[in-house]
């Protein structure tokens, strides 16, 4: 059977995803180019330290839960949003796995499958946390619950659908919304977020604030 | 015609900073927050008043939110997604309470973002919105209008400003009983052009004889200016990015009037910051001289063996307040560190301390906004039990700024400790040959 003919078996849900997925991925490569295009700080005071390695800590060693108190303080919170987004993103790898009806190993089955339940308890949590926090939801908009559900639903599925072949065209149709969701909400974060560490990392780096050294230096004057 | 009380003028204007010109900045940062919250903790106005209003991710909100209405997507054609709003009367009144009245522009919040968003940043952009829109609080613009209308922003006539110089300089001259040290004004072809918080002449001459005899004892050459002394530029901290520019022109012209060959600016940290990291980018050219903060140079003529420091003289526990523009703003951490550890022997951090440091409450220009006066001694209460925690009795920090807000604490707080600037203390430690 050649790639037509198994194009060819694939039904109308399992079409949609990848299309919604190529429409996701050409919106987000917008958002990309446009920050490509705009791109970086032209600073004229003259720089007090190294672009090139305040950008590196500013995606290692400064995401560290020990350098943040938005880490530190809220451990618990930070450890859910942790496994949350790794969940989301072997979902996302899943996704492709189950396109294709690649079959698993049960034990594989099992452990993947328990790691996504556990990533959509944490999901579930982080969503249970903004309803009930007065300040969390008074901060939130329908953006955040949103994103926060089809996001979570999106990891559950993809545990019944290891299961349950039966569910697949709930699972691509859901899997289909989100990804037509991502580049429209807050979920696009998934290109902002780097490009905000980018930021981060030239901002200190041009002032020699990043990254942290014992080195002294001389100014001259 | 007007749109909800603002003029269409006015909503022009006031959008006009968010419309994408320069780099990808402002889209990344408009674009990144995700509203965990976890924000709320780093900053002192939330932490000192627990009011949610207050928190630097609200203040995201605000500015993104506005943004988000008139150029996204979703934000045009379904506002309700999240929460986009029109940029009205309420809305700017909304932003002038957060972006002038609770935010010092400290910058801890953004150290501490789960995502990394430049929130302090993001406030500027806010400030510049209402600048356009003329609506900087009264207080803040007098004191830029003061600058630009007299030269400094105390308004301090030259007379009495050279009155205090003469002062200082027979105070210096005892002191290193030379008769012939003097404070020199408007000498061209010196090495250093210095310049002063005008605090210093209108309330704290003695900081000025301080770092004229720092000067002094490294055989500096060196002046003052009567035209340009003054280091500081609220119009940074306004949103008003043409007065700030007028401003900081006025030192880059001064330099080249007197032919200097460096400019050391005075201890400041907002003016340190606004000249030496800001006006480069505002004025859109590259200094042609050497810039740098008299803690640099104090540390430079430490480590070139121009001046020697006592360390029998201050023997009671000193602790040091960071000031956030010159800092997490400025890079500059170290030097203030290594001129104490010279000769104070009993030296300890706050903590959090650093680049890590919170924020004295007085900075962002809400020292001069009177309407806020409650709030940011309020918000001094957390800087206020650092220091207590320390058990120290002096506290030094290289910023006039900081000094005022931190006076004003140790009254209020009842903390009973001496704040003293960094050429004040090393002054009182360094050896007259």
């Amino acid at each position: 059977m050649d790639v037509f003919d198994s194009a060819m078996l694939l039904t109308w849900y399992e079409w949609i995803a990848p299309c919604a997925l190529g429409v996701s991925l050409g919106a987000l490569l917008f958002h990309i180019t446009r920050l490509i295009r705009l791109g970086k700080p032209d600073d004229t005071a003259p720089p007090l330290g190294n672009v090139g390695p305040a950008v590196f800590y500013s995606m290692t060693g400064a995401m560290s839960p020990a350098k943040k108190e938005s880490a530190y303080l809220h451990l618990p919170t930070y450890l859910a949003g942790i496994i949350y987004h790794l969940g989301t993103f072997l979902s996302f790898l899943l996704f492709f796995f189950l396109l294709i009806r690649l079959p698993f190993p049960s034990l594989l089955t099992l452990l993947l499958s328990a790691f996504l339940l556990v990533s959509a308890v944490c999901g579930f949590g982080i969503l249970v946390k903004r309803v009930v926090n007065l300040e969390l939801r008074s901060l939130s908009n329908p953006d955040d619950y949103l994103s926060n559900i089809l996001a979570t639903l999106f990891q559950a599925a993809t545990i019944l659908t290891l299961y349950l072949p039966e569910w697949r065209a709930s699972y691509f149709i859901l899997a289909s919304i989100l990804f037509l969701y991502i580049p429209l909400g807050k979920l696009k974060h998934v290109i902002y977020f780097f490009a905000a560490r980018y930021h981060l990392g030239f901002f200190y780096g041009w002032r020699g604030v990043w990254p942290p050294g014992k080195k002294e230096r001389k100014t001259n004057c | 015609m007007t749109t909800d009380c603002l003029t269409v003028e006015q909503l022009k204007k006031g959008l006009e900073p968010l419309n994408g010109h320069g780099d990808s900045k402002l889209l990344t940062h408009l674009n990144s927050c995700v509203h965990c919250g976890l924000c709320a903790d780093s900053c002192l106005f939330y932490l000192a008043t627990c009011d949610p209003r207050l928190t630097p991710a609200r203040k995201v909100d605000l500015i993104s939110s506005v943004y988000k209405r008139y150029h996204t997507f979703t934000g045009k054609y379904l506002p309700v997604l999240s929460h986009a709003r029109k940029l009205d009367k309420a809305t700017a009144d909304e932003m002038v309470d957060l972006f002038y009245g609770s935010c010092s522009i400290c910058g801890r919040c953004t150290m501490h973002c789960s995502i990394g968003v430049d929130i302090s940043y993001l406030v500027s952009v806010g400030r510049k919105m209402l600048a356009n829109m003329d609506m900087v609080p009264a207080t803040l613009q007098s004191t830029v209008n003061a600058a630009i209308e007299t030269g400094n922003n105390m308004a301090i006539p030259t007379a009495d400003y050279l009155d205090t110089l003469k002062w200082m300089e027979e105070e210096m001259a005892d002191e290193v009983g030379d008769p012939e040290a003097c404070i020199p004004v408007d000498q061209p072809g010196k090495r250093i052009l210095y310049t002063l918080n005008p605090r210093e002449p209108k309330f704290y001459p003695l900081s000025i004889a301080a770092m004229a005899k720092i000067f002094y004892v490294a055989g500096e050459s060196w002046t003052l200016s009567t035209r340009m002394y003054d280091v500081t530029n609220y119009a940074f901290f306004s949103g008003n990015l043409d007065e700030a520019t007028l401003i900081a022109d006025r030192l880059w012209k001064e330099m080249e009037h007197l032919d200097a060959e460096s400019l050391v600016l005075g201890e400041c940290g907002h003016g340190t910051r606004a000249f030496r990291w800001e006006s480069p980018n505002y004025m859109e050219r590259g200094f042609p001289f050497p810039v740098m903060s008299s803690v640099e140079c104090i540390a430079n003529y430490i480590r070139e063996g121009r001046i020697r420091l006592d360390p029998e003289k201050i023997t009671v526990k000193v602790t040091m307040h960071d000031p956030c523009n010159l800092v997490r703003s400025g890079g500059i951490i170290r030097e203030q560190r290594f001129i104490l550890k010279q000769f104070v022997k009993n030296f300890v951090e706050m903590s959090p301390g650093g680049t890590d440091n919170h924020c004295c409450g007085g900075g962002g220009g809400l020292l001069s906004m009177s309407e806020y006066n409650d709030r940011r001694i309020k918000a001094g209460g957390i800087k206020a039990e650092q220091i207590r925690q320390t058990g120290a009795e002096i506290v030094v920090t290289p910023c006039h700024n900081c000094v005022d807000q931190l006076i004003q604490i140790n009254a209020y707080y009842k903390l009973g400790v001496k704040i003293m600037t960094m050429a004040e203390i090393v002054a009182e430690a360094i050896v007259v040959k």
